[in-house]
C-alpha cells in the first residue's frame, strides 16, 4: 500500500469553523492509476494538500510509502516533498526565467546533485517526453502541451513515490488534454503511482479507479448516493 | 556554492534596472566612503610626512621667570639654563633619552661678504639639528660632530642666503665669509620651506658669546616612550632636574618651559585617528541609505516572487535554502555595486592624487589594500543585513502557494 489514510480529519478555524474533510477512510495501491473527483467545496484540494504533504490535518493517520506524516517541520516536510511526491499543476508553474532543462533539474537541485549530473537527468527526462529538442527553450517558448510534458518530466525526475496532479488538464484544449493524459498513461505503466485530482469526468474515465469526495467524505459507490453532476457545478 | 551563484546571477539579470537603480545607491554610498577615505588618508600622509622619529619625540627646554620663593629667593627671578646642564639632563635620566641638545644664538653676528651682508645673526647648533629642524642639504654638509669638537668656525648658510652673499647658492660652498671679525668657512647650503637661520657648531657659538655658559634652548630627544604618561614623566623629571641645577621649586611651572612635542603628537595622533573614525561614520550612514534601498528591494522581490518560492517549496526547497538565496542576493547586490563603488572612488582619489597630491596638505591620497579588505568586510555585512528581514519573510511563503493560480 502506498497510500494509507485512516479517519482524516480536517477543520480549518475561523469565527465560523469550517469542517472540510470528514473521517477519510482511502487506500491506493503501489502502481495504481487514480483519480479524486469532486466539485469544488467538496474538499478534494485539502485532500490533495494532505496527500502532497503540503498542509497538515487534524486527526487520524497519513503513511505515504510505509512513511507516517504527521506534524513535520518545515525542514522535513521539504525533505519528503522533494524525495516522495512529483507534482503536476493546473498551471504548470514552470520558472519563467529557466529553460526547460533548468526546470526539469530544479528539485535535484535542492537534493544538492551536480549541475552536470542534474542536467544528464533532466535531458533524460525530456527524451523520455519527446521534448529533447525543446530543452532549451524557456517556458514562455512552449505549447501549453509541452509545458505540462516539462513539468511531468520535472516530476518525475527525483523517482517520487507517488505522481500528484492537480486538475493537469485543466488549462489544455481537449486533444492536447489527450495527450497529456496518454503520458500520464504511461508514466502509470511504467510503474509509476499516479493520482489525479479533476472535477472533469472525462479525465477520469480515463483513469482505472475514480474516487468521488462530496461535502468532506469520500463516496463509496455502493452507497447509491446521488452523486451530484460535476458538469453543472 | 557556483550553483547558488548561477541562480542569482539569472534573477538579477531577469529583473536589470531594477537591479541597477537599487545598485546605484550603494555604489554611490561606498564611492563617498572611499573618496573620503582617501582624501584624509592624504591628510594624515602629509601630516606624517611632516614628523620624523625624534622630532615627534623630543622636548624643547627654555629657561623662564620663576613664580613661587624658593630658599631665600624671591618669584620673579630671571632662570637661564647652562651648558651644564645638559650634562645634568643626560645623566639623571638615561633610560628616556637619546641625547640632549642645545642652541646657542650670537644674534648680534652680522655676516658678510664683499658682496652683502645678514643681519639675523647665527645660531650655534648641535649636528642632530638637521634631522629636528628638517634641514635638506642641496650642496656640501650640515655641521658634523668634528666642528663640534674643534669649535670650527664654519657655516650653514640657507639657500636664499647664499644667493644673497655669493650671487648663486651653487658656489657658496668653499668660500668664506666674516662675521663677529673673524672669517668663516662655508661648508653647506640648505633648503628649507621658511627657515633661513645661519648655522655654525654649537661649541664654536657658545665661545664666542663669552656670557658664561649661558645657552639659549635645550632640546631633548627621547626614546622608549609608549604612552603620555611616559611623556609627562619625562618632561617632571626634567623639570626636576633643572631645579636642582638651577635652584628653583620643582612644581614651579613658570621657572622653565617645556614644549613636549611627544604629547603634542600624541593629541594630533588622536585627532587623526578621530578624524578617521568620523569618515567611517559618515560613510557608513551614508551607505545606509543605500542598503535600506536594497532591503526595500529584496522586500518587493520577495513579494513578486511568492508565486515562484511557493514553487520551489512544493517541489523540495527547504525554508533555509530559500533564505540563503535572499540574503546570498541581497549580498551580492551589495557587493558588486560596492565594488563599482570602490574602483570609481580609486579612480577618482588616484586622479585627484596625480592633480593636486603633492602638497603641504595633502600627500598621496588613495585607499590601501587594508582599507579596501575593510570595505568588502562593511559590503558583505551590510548585504547580509539587508537581506535578513526580507529573507524571514520569504520563509514564511507556505508551498500551496504554488497551488494559487496567479
Amino acid at each position: 500500500m502506498i497510500i494509507h489514510l485512516k479517519d482524516i480529519n480536517k477543520t480549518y478555524p475561523g469565527a465560523v469553523p469550517l469542517h472540510v474533510l470528514k473521517d477519510i477512510n482511502l487506500d491506493i495501491e503501489r502502481g495504481e492509476f487514480v483519480s479524486i473527483m469532486g466539485a469544488s467545496g467538496s474538499g478534494k484540494s485539502t485532500l490533495l494538500n494532505i496527500l502532497g504533504i503540503l498542509d497538515n490535518y487534524d486527526s487520524g493517520e497519513y503513511v505515504l510509502d510505509g512513511v507516517t506524516i504527521r506534524n513535520l517541520s518545515e525542514n522535513r516536510a521539504s525533505e519528503l516533498r522533494n524525495r516522495m511526491i512529483g507534482f503536476v499543476f493546473q498551471s504548470f508553474n514552470l520558472i519563467s526565467y529557466k529553460n526547460a532543462i533548468e526546470n526539469v533539474a530544479l528539485p535535484l537541485f535542492y537534493q544538492g546533485i551536480s549541475r552536470r549530473k542534474r542536467n544528464n537527468l533532466a535531458m533524460e527526462q525530456l527524451e523520455r517526453m519527446g521534448l529533447a529538442d525543446r530543452a532549451h527553450h524557456l517556458p514562455g517558448e512552449l505549447s501549453g502541451g509541452q509545458k505540462q510534458r516539462v513539468a511531468i518530466a520535472r516530476a518525475l525526475i527525483t523517482k517520487p513515490s507517488i505522481i500528484l496532479a492537480d486538475e493537469p488538464t485543466g488549462a489544455l484544449d481537449s486533444v492536447t488534454s489527450r495527450e497529456v493524459m496518454e503520458v500520464f498513461r504511461q508514466v502509470n505503466e511504467s510503474g509509476m503511482t499516479v493520482v489525479i485530482v479533476t472535477h472533469d469526468p472525462g479525465v477520469g474515465a480515463q483513469t482505472n479507479r475514480i474516487i468521488r469526495i462530496a461535502d468532506g467524505r469520500i463516496v463509496n459507490p455502493d452507497d447509491n448516493l446521488i452523486i451530484p453532476d460535476c458538469k453543472n457545478v | 556554492m557556483f550553483d547558488l551563484f548561477r541562480e542569482i546571477i539569472q534573477t538579477l539579470s531577469h529583473n536589470k534596472l531594477r537591479t541597477a537603480l537599487t545598485g546605484f545607491a550603494v555604489a554611490w554610498g561606498i564611492f563617498l566612503l572611499i573618496v573620503l577615505l582617501g582624501l584624509s588618508k592624504g591628510m594624515i600622509n602629509a601630516f606624517e610626512a611632516g614628523m620624523n622619529p625624534d622630532a615627534t619625540s623630543s622636548m624643547n627646554v627654555w629657561g623662564g621667570w620663576t613664580s613661587k620663593p624658593y630658599k631665600g629667593y624671591k618669584e620673579g627671578r630671571r632662570i637661564e639654563l647652562l651648558n651644564t646642564d645638559i650634562k645634568a639632563l643626560e645623566a639623571d635620566n638615561r633610560s628616556h633619552i637619546k641625547s640632549v641638545s642645545a642652541t646657542k644664538t650670537l644674534d648680534s653676528a652680522m655676516v658678510s661678504t664683499q658682496r652683502d651682508y645678514l643681519t639675523d645673526g647665527m645660531s650655534g647648533v648641535f649636528p642632530e639639528d638637521a634631522n629636528l629642524s628638517r634641514i635638506d642639504m642641496i650642496s656640501g654638509r650640515f655641521i658634523n660632530q668634528a666642528d663640534m669638537e674643534q669649535k670650527r668656525k664654519v657655516v650653514v648658510l640657507s639657500e636664499k642666503n647664499a644667493e644673497q652673499l655669493f650671487g648663486s647658492a651653487g658656489n657658496a660652498v668653499g668660500k668664506r665669509v666674516n662675521a663677529m671679525k673673524l672669517s668663516w668657512l662655508v661648508v653647506g647650503v640648505y633648503s628649507h620651506p621658511w627657515q633661513s637661520k645661519t648655522y655654525t657648531p654649537y661649541t664654536t657659538a657658545l665661545e664666542l658669546s663669552g656670557n658664561n655658559g649661558r645657552v639659549g634652548e635645550i632640546t631633548v630627544i627621547a626614546s622608549n616612550l609608549q604612552s603620555e604618561a611616559d611623556g609627562e614623566e619625562l618632561e617632571s623629571n626634567i623639570r626636576s632636574t633643572l631645579s636642582r641645577t638651577r635652584s628653583f621649586d620643582k612644581d614651579d611651572t613658570g621657572a622653565v618651559h617645556i614644549w613636549n612635542r611627544f604629547n603634542n603628537y600624541l593629541t594630533s595622533q588622536t585627532a587623526m585617528g578621530l578624524l578617521t573614525t568620523f569618515i567611517w561614520v559618515l560613510g557608513i550612514l551614508t551607505l545606509l541609505t543605500g542598503i535600506v534601498g536594497v532591503s526595500n528591494i529584496m522586500f518587493v522581490s520577495v513579494r513578486e516572487r511568492t508565486h515562484e518560492i511557493g514553487i520551489r517549496r512544493a517541489i523540495g526547497a527547504k525554508p533555509r535554502s530559500i533564505m540563503l538565496q535572499v540574503v546570498t542576493e541581497s549580498v551580492a547586490i551589495t557587493t558588486l555595486f560596492g565594488y563599482i563603488g570602490i574602483v570609481a572612488g580609486m579612480a577618482l582619489t588616484a586622479g585627484l592624487g596625480a592633480l593636486i597630491g603633492n602638497n603641504e596638505v595633502i600627500l598621496n591620497p588613495g585607499v590601501d589594500l587594508s582599507i579596501a579588505v575593510e570595505v568588502t568586510i562593511v559590503l558583505i555585512i551590510a548585504g547580509a543585513m539587508a537581506g535578513l528581514f526580507p529573507a524571514i519573510k520569504s520563509t514564511k511563503v507556505k508551498p500551496v502557494e504554488a497551488l494559487r493560480d496567479e
